[in-house]
């Protein structure tokens, strides 16, 4: 801190008013009773599940922003937002989803999201050796990735899905999920304190090889998310942009590569240029989005209106059409902004974080978080080639809601950090100035 | 710890410039685009629709009904059967089988769905019961009329527009169905699967001799003085690789390029085609269409497209003629006939007269802007010269009208390798006249000679046009 004088009661002034969540509290209580009640009255039949809903929804959410405050000093704002899209997770599924458990599912991994969101943060605000840790967190990622050779079938086209039975339960997980947290970690771990080239090429090597599995499982989507955070945080480390941008470089030229040897990527790339040359079969995912989006038009067909479950997918990599579909543009537009709010909010987390370890794991966390709405939103609206990923915390999902979760819970770890770190400056500064503000 | 957060800081702005510009592309490609997403028949949402709303009419230019809905919600189309089936894939039906009929692309306007701009939102908030209704530029009198003198027993398609504003006059495709019992089921559906079809919107024929228009305008453009040269012609051009020969190997003797025009001389195309190069053809080409991608708001018209590279000489020989790999729908070659007789300038189709909507009065739409300019006025005027001797005296002189300057070019394009296969009749042309500005374009499969089947019947209809006054 360079300008300790000048950190008077302006600061705290500014603390104090980012820290009043009351009000954005209340906007969220009002769209989940609100929403949960014309769903509730939709229909002759008064729906009691919806009513659980209104009831219970504003509960958990003041519970689990209670929890969190009372155990650490969380950023109240960013903990909130998320709660916001979990809510329109859980009202767009209770509206849209064909079987009544889908939603409850959802909301039961929501709040074993929550839980792995505590063991982030008080993961991150551990005290050990990070580089140390991260080997051992490595020798975990590696057999993760793999596990879908082993336990995994085929879906969609992607081998990245895993089985487990465990006395009659059986569990279906999406490992990359959790790897997308660990990898984020690990190269946070080994680029911190500017490394030199040698340093840092072993944790690019690992997100390589990491890259190199997804490749092997078709899981696309995936892939190019851990290959642009890798670089993205291998050049905050280093600041080389000459050599990052030759590694987004030796990306494009492995993904032409690609185009030209693996037929599944030209016929992906086919259906992009021109879905509506085979609207029944390849294109007919982003075909029947299209149109629903365009159904939707500025303003939607209303909560429970429309049709979105014309939409192959529409709970989970789709979702973003059928909430198009339900809530119009304009809402759809201030859904984006909400996503590219936690994203600020999590970069300037990330600005204030007091080691370049906690900077760089926030940031990876926020632009992993961000890339992954931009890439899924930009493949439903025929922006992007549509790639199998997940719309963060909206899609129906139980391993993308966890995984999610829980790299989002590291980076709410960094901000009780940073909290903590702020308020010994201001202790401090007391001090120094002899008494009270 | 500075420099990280430098990094930071760039690649962040980074990211929200991409929301930023995903935001805003996502709200342009909506308003701009939504309505085309919506009119396809692979939308289930609309036949739901259909059943909840009052489906608005669909009138012809003189208002005639050519779709209604009676009293009991059902859709009746008009009472004469052979109108109806003139218009069949003009209009379409509710259950998109004539998938790119005016039924399916503007279902969202004929259930009131379309919700355009902001300010239409704003100002009706609630999607009202009742449709618009839709008066089309297509005549029924004359399109019944040439349904009825299409030869007996041959496909394909007639386009009749009006060259200066682009209105589609008629528009008749064979073979036809009958809407009306598509709907009552009683006709098995898929018996006349290529009824279905629109040819001329849809179609995708060789041009034959017809393109030579094409060529001649890059001719007339790339190559100064090529109107006054002389060339020769013995029938046949040998050239590294193959052969290019003119109609029964009959050799024209030395002639000027109006007349090699006249008498549809491949020879001389072909050679011009040569001396042009790929590059030079392709570009007069695209000027006129060629491989656009076609976005015009009243219809859906298929792309027409060729070889832009054409490696080998036989490539550009046999494109100049208007075989190799030119695709071209008959509408699109109205269109380019039209451009002739318009000084150069191609007008947007248009299909839609005015929407009505259900209080009665003229919804305000914005027509498309001419498509533009394909050609100088000079080199069009020195073009239809060259059409109007073709039809003087020229291969096209069944096709002329007394009291008339009617202008054409016909062709006889090959469709298959088997000379046992007849060729495709076709006939392009305009009547040069401010009170009767009317191209048209007739394409008979398997109809043989061009100027023959193709001409006459392009003759009776401009007649018929002429007479309605249209």
């Amino acid at each position: 801190m360079a300008r300790r004088r000048g950190l008077d009661s302006k600061t705290l002034k500014r603390a104090l008013t980012r820290a009043n969540p009351h009000f954005l509290m209340v906007a969220l209580t009002v769209f989940q009773v609100t929403a949960m009640l014309l769903l509730a009255f939709k229909s002759e039949t008064v729906d009691w599940q919806a009513i659980g809903y209104a009831v219970f929804m504003p509960l958990a959410s003041y519970m689990i922003l209670k929890t969190f405050i009372r155990l650490w000093p969380v950023d109240r704002t960013l903990v909130i937002l998320i709660l916001f899209l979990c809510s329109v997770s859980l009202v767009t599924l209770k509206d849209i989803a064909k079987s009544p458990t889908t939603s409850n599912t959802q909301a039961l991994y929501m709040m074993i999201g929550f839980v792995a969101m505590g063991f982030g943060i008080a993961f991150s605000r551990m005290r050990i050796d990070w580089r140390k840790a991260s080997y051992v967190l490595m020798a975990l990622a590696i057999p993760m990735a793999f596990s879908p050779f082993i336990l995994g079938d085929w879906q969609y086209g992607a081998l990245n899905w895993i089985e487990l039975s465990l006395g009659g339960f059986t569990i279906t997980a999406q490992p990359s999920e959790f790897v997308k947290p660990v990898l984020v970690i690990c190269l946070a771990a080994q680029l911190s304190n500017h490394p030199g080239i040698k340093r840092a090429i072993f944790g690019v090597s690992f997100a390589a090889a990491l890259c190199g599995v997804l490749l092997l499982q078709r899981d696309l989507g995936a892939l190019l998310l851990y290959f642009l955070t890798t670089v993205a945080m291998f050049y905050a480390a280093t600041s080389r942009l000459g050599l990052s941008l030759t590694g987004i470089g030796a990306g494009a030229a492995c993904a032409v590569a690609a185009y030209n040897f693996l037929p599944y990527i030209q016929k992906r790339m086919a259906v992009f240029m021109n879905p509506w040359s085979d609207p029944m079969d390849s294109g007919y995912q982003i075909v029947q989005a299209l149109i629903a989006i365009g159904s939707g038009g500025l303003f939607g067909m209303g909560l429970g209106m429309g049709l979105p479950r014309n939409i192959p997918l529409y709970h989970s990599d789709l979702i973003f059409a059928a909430l198009c579909e339900e809530f119009g543009l304009v809402f759809a537009v201030c859904l984006l902004a909400v996503y590219a709010l936690i994203f600020m909010r999590a970069v300037s987390i990330a600005m204030n974080a007091r080691t370049s370890f906690h900077s760089l794991v926030a940031f990876g966390i926020a632009f992993m978080f961000a890339l992954q709405t931009l890439v899924i939103v930009g493949g439903s609206i025929h922006l992007l080639p549509l790639t199998g990923i997940t719309l963060p915390l909206v899609s129906a999902g139980g391993s993308s809601i966890v995984g999610t979760m829980a790299g989002l819970g590291l980076l709410i770890g960094v901000s009780t950090l940073n909290a903590e770190a702020e308020a010994n400056d201001l202790r401090r500064m007391e001090w120094r100035e002899g008494g009270g503000i | 710890m500075k420099r990280l957060q430098r990094c930071i800081r760039a690649i962040s702005i980074l990211v929200l410039c991409a929301f930023v510009f995903t935001a805003s592309w996502f709200g342009w490609t909506v308003q701009k685009q939504s309505g085309r997403w919506i009119a396809t028949s692979y939308n289930t949402r609309l036949s739901a629709a259909r059943k909840n709303t009052l489906i608005g009419n669909i009138y012809d230019r003189e208002g005639m009904t050519l779709a209604s809905t009676d009293s009991e919600g059902n859709r009746v189309y008009n009472d004469d059967s052979r109108t109806r089936r003139a218009v069949s894939q003009t209009v379409g039906d509710t259950l998109s089988m004539s998938g790119t009929g005016v039924e399916t692309f503007h279902a969202a306007t004929l259930l009131g769905l379309s919700r355009g701009s902001l300010l239409d939102t704003v100002m009706n908030p609630s999607a009202s019961t009742q449709g618009n209704s839709i008066r089309l530029t297509i005549s029924a009198e004359l399109c019944r009329y040439i349904n009825k003198q299409f030869p007996e027993g041959y496909n394909g398609a007639v386009s009749i527009i009006n060259y200066k504003t682009g209105e589609i006059l008629g528009m008749v495709s064979m073979p036809y169905y009958d809407p009306e019992k598509v709907l009552n089921r009683s006709e098995d559906a898929d018996a006349s699967g290529s009824g279905y079809l629109n040819r001329n919107t849809q179609g995708q024929y060789a041009p034959g001799s017809i393109f030579k228009i094409v060529t001649l305008a890059s001719v007339l453009e790339y190559l100064p003085g090529a109107q006054y040269a002389s060339y020769e012609c013995n029938g046949i051009w040998t050239y590294e690789g193959g052969q290019v020969t003119c109609a029964g190997n009959k050799a024209h003797g030395t002639m000027t390029l109006e007349e090699a025009f006249a008498q549809s001389c491949n020879v001389t195309f072909a050679k011009l085609a040569y001396e042009l190069g790929a590059e030079r053809l392709a570009s007069t080409a695209k000027a006129f269409g060629f491989n656009d991608t076609f976005r015009f708001q009243d219809l859906i018209l298929y792309d027409s497209s060729m070889d832009t590279r054409m490696p080998t000489i036989g490539d550009l020989a046999w494109t100049g003629v208007g075989q190799g790999k030119t695709l071209v729908s008959p509408l699109h070659m109205a269109m380019i006939a039209g451009t002739v007789a318009n000084g150069g300038i191609m007008a947007s189709p248009k299909l839609i007269a005015d929407v009505i909507t259900p209080s009665g009065n003229k919804a305000l739409r914005v027509p498309d802007s001419p498509y533009g300019r394909a050609m100088q006025a000079g080199a069009s005027d020195i073009i239809g010269g060259y059409m109007r001797t073709t039809v003087k005296n020229g291969t096209a002189h069944n096709a002329d009208i007394s009291g008339y300057t009617v202008c054409g070019k016909t062709g006889s394009a090959q469709v298959a390798d088997n000379s046992d296969i007849e060729t495709n009749a076709w006939f392009t042309g305009f009547v040069y006249d401010n009170e009767h500005p009317y191209a048209i374009a007739v394409v008979i499969e398997e109809g043989g000679s061009g100027s023959n089947l193709a001409t006459r019947l392009a003759k009776k209809v401009l007649e018929k046009a002429i007479e309605l006054g249209l």
